[in-house]
């Protein structure tokens, strides 16, 4: 299972590195100009390019070079309700991609942890073409959680909790796939957790129970469960 | 007692009754309150109740004065509390002989009181799948997989439902949505994946009108209780449709 899920990916770059330095560098291009010139049209071409990254995983990644691989297509419906997530909220708009002021650090340091993906493979002794890359599934779901982070004034919250199951995922993938450079995103995904779900509580209008207070230490225990698991795997 | 007494009378026991229908509570338990207040204000009540409206007479047989409306039926989110608070109420009016106005009072602050935040709620209806999946044997994996795969099926439940989408396809659509999420654990190759597949859906189960059917029916409310089995079971098979797209796309088969 692991020489195959290896195999997969030995031949996913072998065959798209092209490509995956064209999107890498489109993405970079596209948070730059919303980092320096945010308007209207960066923020719909950023939505549009998630959809994108979205749809090339399924599809090129999972159908086309992971189709060796036991449920292939599973992750492929997965990573479509990604691509669905951000096309509907290109549609409705309802994600801004403005900055609050908060958290930028942790965002910035998030969009640029996928480029690690391969420094670390090599590091510990993998070679090109079986190494991992800014453009696998993990890589890109940890740039997606860089820019709701960043860009957290409110959020695309359909994305994000996609994003904290294909982190859960991932915290498994790690010890079955032998693949640590995983253990990135499921890092990140633990304060992520706690600071995008005590934002969206302390964005509620109405009066709630049970107390914010109570709530927000239930976020708490249940990222510490969450960061628990990890440490096991 | 004059016609106005009545009516105020009537005006607010409607307006009990369907607050506790709607709440999800049973039957005879609304007519037996319903009847208790009634008794505490010197009336009679009658109730003839189904799915979506309700009948009521308020009475007084002494001076001859009957009061009868049709109510429609509210549908509220089910509430153990208001269950529970309500039903207090009722022998509050009872016991103490408490006045219209202190009733309406007290009701009024019943109801008003917060509702419970709709994050804590998706915590602790994934929490409840999470520790369903492991009764039944999911391994650690399959827990914090159900966790998320929970959450994600809960919050599509409530963003349809804020749209005020048909409550069918929203069962329908976070049945597939969870159970689809849930069956990524297939790929990794994890033992007890079956068991976070199944499991992912059990937020759904319509557990309060199942119940509820079953002791309308055994205490005589036959109507209402095939009314609300029918309707608990319509809930059912839509988690079965989603749940079968999932299973037909993933498994390419049903079992």
């Amino acid at each position: 299972m692991k020489e195959v899920f290896w195999n997969s990916i030995a031949e996913y770059n072998a065959a798209t590195w092209p490509w995956q330095i064209a999107l890498t560098a489109v993405a970079a291009v596209i948070a730059v100009i919303l980092w320096f010139r945010p308007s209207p049209w960066a923020k719909t071409a950023m939505k549009v390019y998630m959809v994108a990254v979205s749809l090339w995983i399924a599809f090129v990644y999972y159908m086309a070079y992971g189709s060796v691989r036991d449920y292939s297509n599973v992750m492929t419906i997965f990573w479509c309700l990604i691509a669905l997530s951000w096309l509907y909220d290109l549609a409705t708009g309802f994600s801004t991609f403005q900055r609050s002021g908060k958290s930028e650090v942790l965002g910035i340091i998030m969009l640029v942890l996928p480029l690690a993906y391969p420094f670390i493979s090599v590091s510990r002794g993998l070679v090109f073409p079986q190494i991992t890359t800014p453009m696998l599934p993990s890589s890109v779901a940890l740039y997606m959680l860089g820019m709701l982070m960043t860009f957290n004034k409110k959020i695309n919250f359909f994305a994000f909790i996609l994003i904290l199951h294909w982190s859960v995922i991932d915290i498994s993938k790690i010890g079955i796939f032998d693949i640590p450079e995983d253990s990135l995103l499921a890092i990140a995904c633990i304060p992520s957790m706690v600071i995008f779900f005590l934002q969206a509580l302390r964005a509620c209008d109405t009066d709630y129970k049970p107390s914010y207070k109570s709530i927000k230490i239930l976020i708490i225990a249940v990222a510490l469960i969450l960061a628990g698991s990890m440490a096991i795997a | 007692m004059t016609q106005k007494n009545v009516t105020g009378i009537a005006d607010f026991i409607a307006r009990y009754l369907s607050y506790m229908l709607g709440a999800g509570v049973h039957t005879s338990r609304v007519v037996r309150n319903s009847k208790r207040i009634g008794s505490a204000l010197g009336v009679g009540v009658s109730i003839h109740t189904s799915q979506k409206t309700a009948t009521l007479t308020v009475s007084d047989a002494e001076d001859g004065i009957k009061d009868t409306r049709v109510i429609d039926i509210p549908a509220f989110p089910i509430s153990f509390e208001w269950n529970a608070d309500l039903s207090a109420l009722s022998w509050a009016a009872h016991d103490r002989q408490m006045t219209l106005e202190e009733i309406e009072s007290r009701f009024d602050e019943i109801v008003a009181r917060p509702k419970m935040n709709p994050i804590f709620v998706l915590f602790m209806a994934s929490l409840a799948n999470a520790s369903f999946c492991r009764l039944f044997g999911g391994d650690i994996w399959a827990m914090l997989i159900t966790f998320t795969a929970t959450m994600i099926g809960f919050f599509t439940r409530q963003h349809l439902t804020r749209k005020k989408v048909n409550h069918y396809i929203v069962f329908i659509v976070s049945a597939f949505v969870a159970s689809i999420c849930a069956s990524t654990a297939l790929a990794l190759g994890i033992e007890t994946a079956e068991i976070a597949l199944a499991t992912s859906v059990l937020y759904l189960v319509p557990g309060v009108p199942l119940i509820n059917g079953l002791i309308d029916i055994t205490d005589g409310h036959i109507q209402i209780g095939i009314s609300r089995l029918v309707n608990a079971f319509m809930l059912i098979i839509c988690i079965a449709i989603g749940m079968s797209v999932t299973l037909m796309l993933v498994k390419d088969s049903l079992l």
